[in-house]
């Protein structure tokens, strides 16, 4: 059976358009169900937040998917942006007193600023270039955050006022997400879209025919930047706390890159299925091997890299062969068909 | 005046030691074109070795070299076979990711049996050498000599022996390698295995100067990388040259800003870093042209 055609038949009749409606009237429904229900604790409040967390992820690995997915440029320091949205959330919430709105706007501008400045410096670099030298922005702000104590609060982090205002934080950061998703499917079908994979496909082609590559790089750079300033924003307002380690986490990098590659590189819905796979399977993981649970999902990023490199939405819509015979063809082939024929 | 030459004793001697560091890294890069992300990694748990064997068997730090190699060999070459040639000829982006996972998996386990406590080692190698008003410590001392000499063993192998010989011919033309003869996939797991004995070796060197924890990979990682880049792939004496600079920048750096500690070496390698890539993509001194990706 050819997974192709079954995708194209839903595809065909609407349904999926019709779950994805009903899914989001329920999830917008959600907070208020504890108002009509005869039980009070239906929904929780820690159900709300670890939606909201998702929602959070589900963002943050669209907006990596929109600079590494399309353009190819694997972006290892994209939690820089969401450290900057955080950190101009905490120090002008903190110790200039703003309100929290202002603060998230500021936070975005300066994450889009910053991302232009480093885009001009490290866009014109080629492939694992590129991403060592986001590795390296990443790291060198986090000493950065802890060197400048009198300003960032250092090692010991900051203290954000509290804020309890769960139902707030969910529709905030589920309008978020529906955005994020809904303008990626915008762009994916508009030129800048098809410029972008463009470039991932054949950069030097894309030039000759006379696309200013870097401009289009630069400018989904900052646009993806940008809304993890905001996530970040969010998720400092909720936490309360920051300091650098917790903000600037290095497995957070991971996260976003293996639910967009478990969703599939590239492709609109992909990291949304990701990131919520991931969290799920996270949530379990947590819960019973808290321990191992880094180790796991590293693995579990190796496994996916080997055996489904286009992840669950590109396996789905390629058509070339089943699934099943494309990823025997996959692991039993690749160690001596590949080292031997490839040019 | 004083500040000035102790600070370059200094320099010298942690550029010595990033020789060791970064060769392994700059090798596998040069020959296979994998961006080996676990570097540091592979140093920690060179170090962790050399903790474990000084612990519980109150070996010298620098003894256990002949058993932390060897085992080094071992691990990389399993590695390699069994993971690393799978995506050798893959996109970069897929050896980028195998290799990030590899360093959370193993800074993870470490922690694991570990735990995160910062660990140190006790040896007999104390005191220094005194030069007027400059102090010359012996572990430093030791260490960049230990260093190297490993640089030189490598470096003659690669330059006589002929397995050093089909690594640097894989190096330059992997087609033109296999069609004389050359078995690619045994000389790759052989390279990526002697790289990360090497980078093991580098790990246990920096056990007496500085803590080990499970996650004290990733700066290494970096500054191996801004290393290679100022000196090319694979090239052994532009590595020598690049590690002498990052090595005196950062100790510069410490000593005459004050208030910042060492810490702001890691910001010193990525302003390096970046600056080298936008003037000289191709690094400073030359060296390996990366294997073609496509």
């Amino acid at each position: 059976m050819r997974s192709g055609k079954v995708l194209a038949y839903i595809r065909k009749i609407h349904l999926l358009r019709w779950i994805l409606g009903l899914c989001l009237v329920f999830l917008l429904m959600l907070p208020l169900l504890n108002s009509f229900a005869v039980d009070d604790d239906l929904v929780t409040g820690s159900l709300l937040f670890s939606l909201t967390q998702m929602f959070m992820l589900v963002t943050l690995a669209s907006n990596w998917n929109l600079i590494s997915g399309f353009t190819g440029y694997v972006d290892f320091g994209h939690i820089t942006f969401f450290g900057l949205g955080a950190y101009a959330t905490g120090i002008l919430m903190s110790r200039a007193g703003w309100t929290f709105f202002p603060t998230l706007i500021a936070g975005a501008g300066l994450a889009a600023i910053f991302a232009v400045l480093i885009g001009r410096a490290t866009m014109h670099l080629k492939g694992p270039y590129f991403s060592i030298a986001m590795l390296g922005t990443f790291t060198a702000l986090r000493e950065l955050v802890r060197l400048a104590r009198p300003f960032t609060g250092g090692g010991p982090g900051l203290t954000l006022p509290p804020y309890l205002n769960r139902p707030l934080f969910y529709y905030i950061t589920l309008f978020q997400a529906v955005v994020v998703i809904a303008f990626i499917w915008w762009i994916r079908r508009t030129e800048f879209g098809a410029t972008l994979v463009a470039i991932r496909e054949d950069e030097i082609g894309a030039e000759t025919r006379g696309i200013n590559t870097t401009l289009h790089k630069v400018v989904a750079f900052s646009l993806a930047a940008l809304s993890s300033g905001i996530v970040g924003g969010l998720w400092a307002y909720q936490n309360t706390f920051i300091d650098p380690d917790i903000v600037f986490l290095d497995s957070r990098t991971i996260e976003i890159a293996m639910m967009t590659m478990l969703g599939g590189l590239g492709t609109v819905a992909g990291p949304a299925i990701g990131a919520m796979l991931i969290y799920w399977l996270r949530d379990i993981l947590w819960a019973n091997f808290l321990q191992y649970h880094l180790i796991m999902e590293g693995i579990l990023l190796i496994i996916v890299v080997l055996f489904v490199p286009q992840g669950i939405m590109g396996t789905l819509g390629d058509h070339s062969g089943t699934t099943m015979r494309r990823l025997w063809r996959r692991w039993f082939g690749a160690a001596e068909s590949e080292m031997d024929n490839k040019s | 005046m004083d500040q000035f030459l102790q600070a370059l004793i200094n320099g010298v001697a942690l550029g010595g030691f990033y020789a060791a560091m970064v060769l392994g890294f700059s090798i596998i890069w040069g020959v296979m074109g994998v961006i080996n992300l676990a570097h540091g990694e592979f140093l920690m748990i060179g170090a962790y070795l050399a903790w474990i064997m000084n612990r519980y068997f109150h070996w010298e730090p620098f003894a256990t070299l002949i058993v932390v190699l060897p085992v080094m060999f071992m691990l990389g070459y399993l590695l390699q076979r069994l993971l690393i040639n799978r995506v050798v000829e893959r996109p970069p982006l897929i050896s980028l990711l195998v290799t990030y996972a590899l360093s959370i998996v193993f800074a993870n386990i470490l922690k694991l049996f570990f735990t995160g406590t910062p660990r140190s080692v006790d040896t007999v190698i104390a005191g220094f050498w005194r030069l007027g008003n400059v102090t010359i410590p012996v572990v430093k001392t030791s260490i960049l000599v230990i260093s190297i000499l490993m640089v030189l063993t490598l470096a003659l192998f690669l330059e006589y022996t002929r397995l050093g010989k089909s690594i640097r011919a894989a190096a330059q033309n992997r087609n033109a390698a296999r069609m004389v003869g050359i078995e690619i996939s045994s000389v790759y797991a052989i390279t990526f295995a002697i790289c990360i004995a090497l980078t093991g070796g580098a790990g246990v060197l920096i056990t007496p100067i500085q803590p080990i924890f499970p996650f004290m990979g990733q700066p290494f990682t970096l500054k191996a990388f801004a290393i290679t880049t100022m000196s090319g792939l694979g090239n052994i004496w532009g590595a020598l040259l690049g590690s002498l600079v990052l090595g005196l920048l950062e100790v510069y750096v410490a000593t005459y800003i004050p208030g910042v500690g060492t810490n702001l070496g890691i910001v010193v390698s990525y302003v390096i870093l970046v600056l080298v890539l936008i003037i000289r993509p191709q690094g400073l001194f030359g060296g390996l042209k990366p294997v073609e990706q496509t």
